[in-house]
């Protein structure tokens, strides 16, 4: 990869790290989520500054470039946080359903009783 | 012997009242007693105070949650108050009141565990005009439960039907939330439950929309379609 490549990469890991811990602090998303993400871009993050490191699993894997390597994998990761949301939106589904319902009757009994 | 009748009904301020008074009618004349509950789904127009202006027994929901979450608080509200047996009842008068006993005597007299109230199976006693792509919508609905279950139903759209204790007790546990009639037709044959169809004759929509929409229609067949075949419908009853 070329110089400005990993300037660029690095101060947008970095940036995305920094954005991610904020948005913990303000406890705007739990920790078990933004775990994922931070993880995620620090190894990016290592990866690109180790030296060779980039050039050694681009040539074990295949790829004619390391920019194409890591967006190759990105991508994947993408598709796999992207499947587990669409997991915990189904499930959050389910309970917010069982809540709608159990709290619908219970108040439909209330109101019978003050009549 | 208890019989409810859960009475889905979303923006229904036309029919509600009007629907009600035909239960009451019919009740009286009918020789078991049977209750009704309307479970207004979440409704943004007078659905609920029309009910509690003329003292309709209903549940209100505290939120939208689709004909399937509907149903089921039905269900839930039948096995809490110990109901022998269920009718499921749209609330758009499309289903005709008098049909009641024929779709619950076979429940009664122990022959099946659930009745589905069909507008194919009697093609004479139907008039219920359904256009041409709905049928196909159906037959081929039909034709998946079949490959699934090895068991024929023509009507598997029809949200006509009654079920006794056992499915109300199923049912109350877990029902699906989207594409609830033939998915559930699918599970309750796979408990080894067993099903008729009655043939019935329905009324055209008056007032109030189908809860399938047009454009939807396609995309409805194939999750039915992917529902049934991927679904793992669990075990003994």
């Amino acid at each position: 990869m070329s110089a400005n490549l990993i300037i660029i990469s690095t101060i947008f890991s970095i940036f995305i790290i920094v954005f991610i811990v904020l948005l913990l602090r303000k406890k705007r998303i739990n920790i078990k989520y933004s775990l994922i993400w931070i993880i995620l871009f620090t190894i990016l993050l290592i990866s690109i500054l180790v030296p060779g490191f980039l050039s050694f699993t681009t040539s074990i894997l295949g790829f004619k470039t390391s920019s194409n390597m890591v967006i190759s994998i990105i991508i994947v990761v993408l598709i796999i946080i992207s499947i587990a949301l669409t997991v915990i939106v189904s499930s959050q589904d389910k309970k917010i359903r069982l809540l709608i319902q159990e709290v619908s009757m219970l108040k439909s009994k209330g109101d019978k009783k003050n009549e | 012997m208890k019989i409810l009748l859960i009475v889905p009904s979303y923006n229904e301020e036309k029919n509600v009242l009007n629907n009600y008074n035909k239960i009451l009618k019919y009740s009286k004349n009918c020789k078991y007693s049977v209750d009704a509950i309307i479970i207004d789904d979440g409704s943004i127009d007078e659905t609920k105070s029309i009910c509690i202006q003329n003292k309709i027994p209903h549940i209100s929901l505290i939120n939208n949650l689709g004909i399937g979450g509907a149903v089921q608080t039905g269900y839930k509200y039948a096995y809490e108050n110990d109901y022998d047996i269920a009718i499921q009842f749209d609330g758009d008068g499309q289903h005709d009141v008098n049909y009641i006993e024929k779709i619950i005597n076979p429940i009664i007299e122990k022959k099946c565990d659930m009745t589905i109230g069909s507008r194919f199976i009697d093609k004479n006693s139907s008039e219920f005009k359904s256009s041409f792509f709905r049928r196909i919508g159906i037959n081929i609905i039909s034709f998946f439960i079949k490959l699934k279950t090895g068991f024929k139903i023509y009507d598997t759209t029809s949200g006509f039907r009654a079920v006794n204790k056992e499915i109300i007790k199923e049912f109350a546990l877990d029902y699906p939330s989207e594409y609830p009639e033939p998915i559930s037709s699918v599970s309750i044959i796979k408990k080894h439950f067993k099903i008729m169809e009655i043939p019935v004759s329905m009324n055209e929509r008056k007032t109030g929309t189908s809860s399938i929409k047009n454009w939807k229609k396609a995309y409805y067949m194939l999750n039915v379609i992917l529902s049934i075949v991927f679904t793992k419908f669990g075990g003994k009853k």
